[in-house]
């Protein structure tokens, strides 16, 4: 009787030091999620960092959530409000600090050496951050250029060495590149922000604004060159038959198909999409030219768009999500990312380095960049104006373009209203 | 206790399993949803607001659009659902060979989870790359290739296509098993007496099938008016709002508006429509159910 106590107690004790040993060496497991981790061409990178941060970081597992790009703010926002949301995300800062999705990192940031802190510039870290707090790490972007099929343009008679520089010279190339089943470009109208990013270089390329300065009124109708680019924009698809057919179902995925096929002979787009292309059609390497957006006003501004990685609110473990963050915005991933997938690294530090200038490409869009504006603006409804409202006025517009100055007056009223509301 | 409480008590306690599970799955979600309908959310951030937002509801145009869409998009479902289905079940009825094969490839496109289904035909549609225009360009159907998912009327005509295509195995299952019940001597004897196959068909068919029909539509138009997946995937409710159907705007309004209150407050809508619709739909073709049996 004595000795099964005692066997019992003996075997109640290893099990508890047991589970307690398991307990204690169980790693931290980190769930990362960016809609970037589906697209081909990122994923030998991140599954390298993944790897390296792992071994040099035993105690600590990054596990990715692979999501499609359409369904990854809706997958963030359904676990963020059952406060299971992946410790380290990319999506949109304002909205999602807005609506108390991420936690503040200024104190991760403000612990490390200055010489960390000043790879980004105040202005790129100011773009990830809302109400004065810093809700992500800027980690790459894209600047919106122009680029051409070199092929289509020489077959049209055109020079490569001298791209339109205005609207009326856009115009002009235009309207040689189209013919024989091939079209000068894509007019985006899907539903997408894409839309919204690519109608927003064009109000800017002439001297228009979509929004007041401090975000509380749109002004897409009421500023008159703003209207008047959107109809420029637009009418491509229009009458003028410059672009490609079915415009209201265009999304990036579409515009760059549809350069990889040869079918359009230009698109505005960031420098991913060479990338993209590079893979879709390999016999498009070194046939794409880059030049800036032709505009109506001098130095009118592009677009550079600017991904950060963030931590959840609900995150348990954000020092070790600050960790993996810190390791990923690292000079060695941001060259990779570049190298590999054409994202824009955003330090600041990255300029002058070899193999950043090795690409005549990328060295091109930088230049481009240095005179660009941020996106996505910041208001904390930008997520559901630009991929919603916005796209739904350029759809009407597209399908009714005698009623252009209407719908995008609706659209005024309507999104100041829903500014005001915020 | 007495034996017939003792049974009585037998028999709550088989029912009270399924009772807890519906009231985990059914109740306390729709409980939640009310009370959420209540609530203005930002995100994390909520504070009661009563009935605000059912009056914000039905005060934005957006929402009787959507209501116009759902209507459209059900009535025409629905009907192609129950007219192609009836249609497939007399042909399966009839036919003596192959029926087993028959069976299995009408009942395929059910099978295909919708979102698949959707995906796929979304490739097919496509208008530069896609299959149905090359198809028809190639027979000299069409000269230059349609924008199915492009423009309005083309695009809830195919979104309905995608739906039929994928409802009609339903109804037409369903039909199919009625049939089988109908006594075949009532064709005979109809025979004998001079019947066609039209008087057949409604003298016969339709009275001994039409509590099955109501049965069937009224389950398909619930099912079909609160369909989120096809539209979701090939169009998300575009171009410009043509098939934003009741389910996709308020899935639109929670997922990218944040607004959860709001989304909750068109969900309860939606949810007395379409209890509104069945409680009158089953009174209407009640008397009848009694002829029918």
């Amino acid at each position: 009787m004595r000795t099964t106590k005692t066997l019992a107690a003996l075997a109640a004790a290893t099990l508890c030091a047991a589970l307690g040993t398991a307990t204690a060496q169980q790693p931290i497991v980190l769930q990362w999620q960016t809609a970037n981790l589906t697209e081909k061409q990122y994923e030998p990178i991140w599954k390298a960092t993944i790897a390296e941060f792992e071994a040099a970081n035993p105690g600590i597992k990054i596990e990715p959530v692979l999501v499609a790009r359409k369904d990854h703010w809706t997958k963030f926002v359904a676990a963020a409000l059952a406060k299971q949301a992946p410790c380290i995300v990319s999506v949109d800062v304002a909205t999602a600090a807005y609506n108390g999705y991420l936690m503040p990192m200024d104190k991760f940031i403000q612990a490390e050496s200055a010489e960390f802190r000043g790879a980004w510039s105040p202005d790129i870290l100011s773009a990830a951050k809302w109400k004065g707090k810093l809700y992500g790490l800027p980690i790459w972007g894209g600047t919106y250029a122009e680029i051409y099929n070199r092929e289509l343009v020489t077959k049209a008679g055109l020079d490569p060495a001298n791209p339109p520089k205005t609207w009326a010279e856009y115009l002009a190339w235009s309207k040689k590149l189209t013919g024989n089943g091939v079209w000068a470009t894509a007019v985006l109208g899907g539903k997408t922000d894409t839309t919204t990013r690519v109608l927003l270089t064009w109000i800017w390329s002439n001297g228009g604004e979509a929004f007041n300065a401090d975000m509380t009124e749109a002004t897409f109708a009421k500023n008159p060159k703003s209207l008047e680019a959107i109809k420029f924009y637009l009418g491509l698809a229009g009458k003028q038959g410059l672009a490609a057919p079915a415009p209201t179902t265009t999304n990036y995925l579409e515009q760059t198909n549809l350069f990889s096929q040869g079918k359009i002979a230009n698109m505005r787009n960031a420098y991913w999409a060479v990338a993209k292309v590079h893979d879709d059609n390999p016999a498009m390497k070194g046939n794409m030219f880059v030049a800036p957006i032709p505009a109506n006003v001098a130095n009118a501004p592009t677009m550079s768009t600017m991904t950060a990685s963030s931590i959840s609110a609900s995150c348990p473990h954000p020092e070790a999500a600050w960790k993996f963050i810190k390791f990923d915005a690292d000079k060695k991933w941001s060259i990779e990312r570049a190298r590999v997938a054409n994202w824009m690294p955003l330090r600041n530090d990255l300029a002058n380095d070899p193999q950043i200038k090795a690409d005549p490409l990328l060295a091109q869009f930088i230049q481009i960049g240095t005179r660009a504006r941020s996106y996505p603006l910041p208001s904390p409804i930008w997520a559901e104006i630009a991929a919603g409202d916005i796209v739904d006025a350029v759809q009407r517009a597209l399908l009714q373009p005698e009623k252009t100055d209407e719908i995008f007056r609706d659209l005024d009223a309507r999104l100041t209203k829903k500014l005001r509301d915020v | 206790m007495r034996q017939w409480q003792r049974r009585r008590l037998v028999g709550y306690a088989f029912v009270g399993p399924v009772f807890l599970f519906l009231c985990a799955v059914v109740v306390f979600p729709l409980s939640h949803a009310f009370w959420i309908s209540l609530h203005r959310t930002r995100g994390l951030a909520t504070s009661f607001s009563g009935t605000a937002n059912y009056q914000r509801a039905l005060t934005d145009d957006a929402f009787w659009h959507s209501l116009g869409v759902s209507i459209q998009f059900t009535v025409a479902c629905v009907t192609l659902h129950m007219l192609i289905g009836l249609c497939l079940a007399l042909l399966l009825n009839e036919i003596r060979f192959a029926k087993t094969a028959l069976r299995v490839a009408f009942l395929t496109p059910w099978m295909v989870a919708p979102a698949v289904g959707a995906t796929i035909w979304l490739w097919l549609l496509e208008p530069q790359f896609g299959v149905v225009n090359f198809l028809l360009g190639a027979i000299g159907v069409i000269d230059a290739p349609l924008a199915w998912l492009g423009t309005p009327n083309l695009a809830l005509i195919s979104v309905i296509a995608v739906d039929v295509w994928r409802g009609v195995p339903f109804v037409m299952l369903l039909i199919l098993a009625g049939l089988q019940t109908i006594p075949r001597d009532q064709y005979e004897a109809a025979s004998m007496d001079g019947a066609g196959s039209w008087q057949r068909f409604r003298y016969i068919t339709l009275p001994n099938l039409r509590y099955l029909l109501v049965v069937a539509s009224t389950l398909d138009i619930i099912n079909t008016i609160r369909h989120y997946d096809i539209i979701g995937v090939m169009t998300a409710g575009g171009p410009a709002g043509a098939t934003e159907v009741l389910p996709v705007l308020l899935y639109n309004t929670a997922f990218r508006g944040n607004r959860f209150g709001e989304a909750a407050a068109i969900g309860v809508l939606l949810l007395l429509i379409v209890l509104a619709f069945a409680i009158f739909h089953i009174r209407l073709t009640k008397p009848e159910q009694g002829s029918a049996q």
